[in-house]
């Protein structure tokens, strides 16, 4: 049995569930928005974990569960507690269950995609460069200070750089102009990120269950995501395939990290030269099926199907 | 018990002046001048600077105490990741200047940037300076080259941080007694974070650095467990508590990157300037 959990509407859950039911694999849907309808309790006895999740009328055996793909929005900041005050007990039941209910994913034998763990790599850009080059990726030549003379040196050193921000906190990447340079006093009091352009072809790889479906990005912004406010025009998608190198790279890389599923942001420079942004631990994938047409939610849905984890944490925890 | 906290001995011909001094401590024949070791912890962490100064006494020299107050305010950073490495200078406000390549090794207990840190942003941008601020504190830290112990991870700055019922799973999975957990989402929100340990039952806190296990006396079955579930927690330094009703019969109780060190005493400072001096000199 699957257990899917977010938001049903919401694309990337609303397609992976679309693509499970088309496989003819038993699921439960969790949706976030009726927490108050559900109950969860586990047992640690001996190592064995025990337990119930009710879901409106219907109780399941924590047990019978074996994949998860929990795809859920800060609890904090659903519309259910809109209107509560900050020490409602709605409010702090739904908390309660939350954290319940991902206390148990992190420990259960079930395949999670993904778990909390792994994909908190994520919550410092810098921090995962440093183990993305570990596996022999190139990373843009970055800067991280709170001293601005240093920003412009390397600014002159490297002609063309972005800013954003170290954290996971989502920020729409800038090239730094001389329209900023006043502006760079701000950063004393807080480090800032600031990385060397690098020129080249977007690529966002999606790695799934052994599996990798790869996106080449073109436009001309600087951050893609925002094509249109940024250089006019949406960015065009299209599949591309990778070398078989560079697919057991990045199948190499999201294991590493523990993720069973991933986004990395890749570039590729007029050399050839590979270079990785980042590893998105929680793709929302969607925006390049949509545009690309490749079955990456079929690809998430047949890797549930399996129960089967790839990831060297998730097998140990199963053993 | 001294046989096992041999010291090094390799600087001996380049620095004629370093033997062990007689006396109660044991005192490490290294120092280089070129090379420095930090101590980085909050001015509030007792255990911290106590070992700053046990590790000074034994002679691991030139140490520097680093306090999460120090870098809070004024402190100037460059921190550079590129295909070459992992670079780092911190100076501080009052000048001292610690760079990568100088530095062979840290005791790591820095929890959080201080909130000190915060004081100057406004108020609606605190939420995402301190996401920002934990982000570069964990990428720096990091880059620190050298024996650093413990080393950062995103789930705590100074070494992994699980909730209990991780810790009791991962404790089980060690092979250490653990008592039954159960939680509800029904039950109060700080349920799941209560002590494991019955009423008047007595405890143990003991603490395992890199294999050794100091603190107490216990079978060597629990000791080599409280081993085995520092290493599946990437830990070097784990404080492991343990409850008994009486018969001597331990129990896993909680665990945590930070423990009170003075409770390993000077055998624990002995084994750990010995592991930042040999990562030093390899």
């Amino acid at each position: 049995m699957i257990l899917l959990c977010g938001i049903p509407s919401e694309t990337p859950l609303r397609m992976v569930t679309s693509r499970v039911e088309e496989v003819g694999a038993p699921y439960v849907m969790l949706n976030q928005r009726r927490f108050a309808e559900c109950e969860i309790w586990f047992e640690l006895n001996h190592g064995e974990i025990t337990g119930e999740l009710r879901i409106a009328d219907d109780v399941y055996k924590l047990r019978e569960f074996t994949a998860v793909y929990p795809r859920m929005m800060d609890d904090r900041f659903l519309p259910e507690l809109s209107d509560e005050p900050p020490d409602s007990p709605l409010r702090s039941y739904c908390r309660s269950f939350h954290d319940t209910l991902i206390r148990w994913m992190e420990i259960t034998p079930a395949l999670v995609v993904n778990r909390c763990a792994p994909m908190a790599s994520n919550s410092s850009k810098p921090y995962q460069a440093q183990l993305i080059r570990e596996h022999g990726f190139l990373i843009p030549e970055t800067l991280i200070t709170n001293d601005p003379e240093l920003v412009r040196d390397f600014r002159a050193k490297h002609g063309r750089i972005i800013y954003k921000s170290i954290s996971a906190v989502r920020s729409i990447v800038q090239v730094l102009g001389d329209e900023d340079d006043e502006r760079l006093e701000c950063i004393r009091w807080c480090p800032t990120q600031f990385q060397a352009f690098v020129d080249g072809t977007n690529l966002r790889v999606h790695t799934i269950g052994g599996e990798a479906f790869a996106t080449a990005v073109r436009s001309e912004a600087t951050d893609y995501r925002y094509a249109t406010s940024q250089a006019g025009e949406p960015a065009a998608l299209r599949e591309v395939v990778l070398s078989d190198e560079l697919k057991e790279q990045c199948l190499q890389l999201s294991k590493s990290l523990g993720l069973e599923f991933a986004g990395i942001d890749l570039k590729v420079t007029p050399d050839d030269e590979v270079y990785c942004f980042e590893v998105n631990p929680s793709p929302a994938f969607s925006y390049y099926e949509g545009n690309a047409g490749q079955p990456i939610s079929a690809g998430v849905a047949r890797h549930l199907a399996s129960g089967l984890a790839i990831c060297d944490r998730a097998v140990r925890s199963q053993n | 018990m001294r046989g096992r906290n041999r010291l090094p001995v390799t600087p001996k011909k380049k620095n004629p002046r370093a033997s062990l001094v007689t006396g109660q401590a044991w005192r490490l024949p290294f120092s280089g001048a070129n090379d420095m070791w930090l101590v980085l912890c909050s001015t509030s962490d007792p255990a911290g600077l106590w070992a700053y100064q046990g590790l000074r006494q034994l002679g691991v020299a030139p140490l520097e105490l680093v306090t999460a107050e120090s870098l809070a305010d004024g402190t100037r950073w460059e921190h550079r990741l590129d295909d070459s490495g992992i670079h780092l200078k911190i100076t501080l406000p009052d000048g001292r200047m610690f760079c990568s390549s100088r530095i062979r090794g840290a005791l790591n207990r820095l929890l959080g940037p201080s909130p000190e840190a915060l004081r100057r942003g406004v108020p609606s941008d605190r939420e995402y300076a301190q996401a920002e601020l934990f982000a570069f504190y964990l990428s720096w830290l990091n880059g620190l080259p050298g024996e650093v112990i413990n080393r950062p991870t995103p789930q705590g700055l100074s070494g992994r941080w699980f909730p209990l019922s991780e810790w009791v799973y991962r404790a089980s999975r060690a092979g250490l007694p653990t008592p039954a957990y159960r939680l509800n989402g029904r039950d109060a929100p700080d349920q799941g974070y209560q002590s494991l340990v019955p009423d008047g039952a007595v405890t143990l806190s003991l603490i395992t650095l890199r294999g050794e296990v100091f603190g107490g006396l216990v079978p060597e079955g629990i000791k080599r467990a409280c081993g085995r579930l520092a290493e599946e927690a990437g830990a070097d330094i784990l404080g492991v508590e343990l409850y008994s009703n009486g018969n001597y019969e331990w129990t896993f109780a909680s665990a945590t990157a930070t423990p009170d060190l003075s409770r390993g005493g000077m055998p624990l400072l002995q084994h750990l300037a010995q592991i930042l001096t040999q990562g030093a000199q390899s």
